[in-house]
């Protein structure tokens, strides 16, 4: 195995941890701030991409049609967030972990019948852009250049998230909230609406997640549940709440896919396992968590 | 034991069942029995043990599978095949286990379902062993359980001796030292007990009653499928549990009737159950907190009312990460 085969698996597994990050930075937004678990989260991706497909159906003869599709397509994802936490979540915070449990759970059933009923049980396929269409050469290794464009949004939503958290006003208020929705909300700050709107903002970054993924294979029926468990992971090993932790766990899990997928492909999930039972028992908060919280 | 007088009319009723309605009821109700002793065994760890596992359906398919591969590929016994069952899912559960009850709370529920979904992906993915996705088929019963009202009578048997066991288990000093580490694990610590080796105990218990119903299955459809280990299967206990009522002994079996039936209903006019059962879901969350069980008991102090624990304590603990 030579350095430019190992080079074109790092991107491989880059791009696909710049995806996980996508997926599990919104779920461990949601969960940091709100303290719910979103199951529905994977599903909500795969809607993004369904709809993404819609738009660039409707858009496909112009220019830039797809990159428009992908905007409005998790433009859409975040008003859907914003109903579902007006209409559903809102009336739970109050409740037990297994009813608001049960309540995501059954968005997922809904969701996923919702989606076959609407766009049907075939596999939808996107036909990219010129631009990214043909494979770049990288130390003469082909790589789907498409994949460099995830490795950007992902980066680039990182830099937007985290300066978006450390250094607006918005983002102040929402870290405040994380330690005590008593004192924000006695500062005169409406909680149910900062409450809409992470669990809108973490939809939509679901929802871009799809619509930028549906691009890269078909768009086929339960993919989310493959995506759904591996997202746990990385908000498992990198830490609840944290986005650095989901950052580095996202890469991690990405990256020990990418390379198990070489030596032993059935076994990709089964390592990805593995590092988090490992990373669990030496760090059971996570590699970014904290030890406890209150 | 005056309190427990109901239980008699319903055991003759559940014992003449067979003889007075036809045989796609008898179906159903062999299901109400493997589901709902399913529920029970997830309510040794969500009731009594108070932390919600969201992956129980690994050990129900792996104790399918067990009973299944012993059927389609040896001679064995279907008894010993179910003991088998047990046994196979009190080994994964304790592997699990061994890294959830590590956590709680939330992070014990992700844990948990991670962790069955994994196992779910290995026997969907090992078709020499399991069939894949295809699933194991021919499973047949022996000769003298052929028949439904048969099959529900030895379901039966094997459910209610199963049940005696867990009362006795949820009566004896682990019960109840089960409901201390529930209402509060760190005095529990205090004085003098070792937590994580407990609920470890518990959750491998818990998983052997699992693979047990697990085991009931396959002989009773025929077939099996990794879907079983899914964890769509495993959102089912959690909402027998919730609908029927988590603090009453019985109050899961309650759900599995409630459930079972409404399937057996749906599936007969429409292919669209999850959805159908995912607004139920969330009608059941928003407008009836507690279950029908729960909504009985604030009425009728029946079954088992006893172990229900002030609404407010069980909040709190729930909470406590």
């Amino acid at each position: 195995m030579d350095a430019s085969l190992v080079f074109a698996q790092f991107l491989s597994g880059l791009s696909r941890g710049m995806m996980l990050f996508l997926i599990s930075s919104g779920l461990s937004l949601i969960f940091g701030v709100m303290n719910i678990l979103n199951f529905a989260h994977a599903t909500l991706w795969l809607v993004g991409a369904y709809f993404c497909y819609t738009f660039w159906f409707l858009l496909q003869d112009y220019a830039f049609g797809l990159w428009l599709s992908i905007l409005l397509a998790a433009l859409t994802l975040a008003a859907i967030g914003a109903l579902i936490e007006v209409v559903l979540i809102r009336r739970v915070y109050q409740r037990d972990l297994p009813e608001q449990l049960l309540l995501t759970y059954a968005l997922v059933l809904i969701l996923g019948d919702l989606i076959k009923i609407v766009w049907g049980v075939e596999d939808k396929l996107i036909e990219r852009p010129s631009v990214v269409e043909s494979p770049v050469f990288i130390f003469g290794m082909p790589f789907d250049s498409y994949f460099i464009f995830v490795i950007l949004i992902g980066l680039s939503v990182a830099v937007g998230l985290w300066w978006f958290l450390q250094k607006t006003r918005y983002g102040h208020i929402i870290r405040a909230a994380v330690f005590s929705r008593e004192m924000v909300s006695a500062l005169g700050i409406p909680i149910p609406r900062i409450y809409t709107g992470v669990f809108a903002l973490g939809i939509f970054i679901a929802g871009l997640a799809g619509a930028v993924q549906a691009p890269v294979g078909s768009i086929t029926l339960g993919m989310d549940m493959a995506v759904v468990i591996q997202a746990f992971c990385v908000v498992v090993i990198g830490g609840f709440g944290s986005l650095l932790g989901t950052f580095v766990a996202a890469i991690i899990v990405g990256e020990v896919y990418a390379f198990s997928i070489l030596f032993w492909p059935q076994g990709a999930l089964v390592l990805i396992f593995i590092v988090t039972a490992f990373i669990l028992v030496i760090r059971p908060w996570g590699l970014f968590g904290r030890p406890t919280r209150t | 034991m005056m309190r427990y007088w109901w239980l008699g009319p319903i055991l003759i009723a559940v014992l003449l069942l067979p003889l007075l309605i036809g045989e796609f009821w008898v179906h159903v109700a062999i299901e109400i029995l493997i589901l709902g002793l399913f529920a029970m065994s997830f309510n040794m760890i969500f009731g009594y043990m108070g932390q919600l596992t969201f992956g129980h359906a690994a050990y129900f398919g792996v104790g399918a599978y067990a009973t299944g591969l012993l059927l389609v590929k040896t001679a064995v016994p279907l008894p010993i095949c179910l003991a088998v069952s047990m046994v196979a899912a009190g080994i994964f559960a304790l592997i699990i286990g061994y890294f959830c009850v590590r956590m709680t709370g939330i992070y014990f529920a992700i844990l948990t379902m991670a962790f069955g979904q994994l196992l779910y992906y290995i026997i969907f993915q090992w078709y020499s062993f399991t069939g894949g996705d295809d699933g194991l088929q021919g499973i047949v019963p022996p000769e003298w359980l052929i028949s439904a009202s048969a099959y529900y009578y030895f379901t039966l048997f094997i459910v209610v001796a199963a049940l005696i066991v867990m009362w006795f288990i949820s009566e004896s000093p682990f019960g109840y030292t089960m409901r201390s580490i529930r209402e509060n694990a760190d005095r529990t610590r205090f004085i003098g007990i070792n937590v994580r080796q407990y609920m470890l105990i518990n959750f491998v218990v818990a998983g052997m009653f699992a693979g047990l119903a697990g085991g009931l299955l396959g002989p009773f459809n025929r077939s099996i499928a990794p879907d079983l280990c899914n964890w769509h299967q495993s959102g089912v206990p959690v909402f027998m549990t919730v609908i029927g009522g988590p603090l009453g002994f019985f109050g899961p079996m309650i759900g599995s009737v409630i459930y079972t039936f409404l399937f057996a209903f749906v599936t007969g006019f429409t292919e669209y159950w999850p959805l159908t059962i995912g607004l139920v879901i969330i009608f059941v969350v928003l407008f009836m907190p507690g279950g029908v069980l729960g909504l009985a008991q604030s009425k009728l102090k029946i079954m088992g009312a006893k172990d229900l624990a002030p609404e407010e304590q069980e909040s709190t603990d729930t909470e406590t990460y």
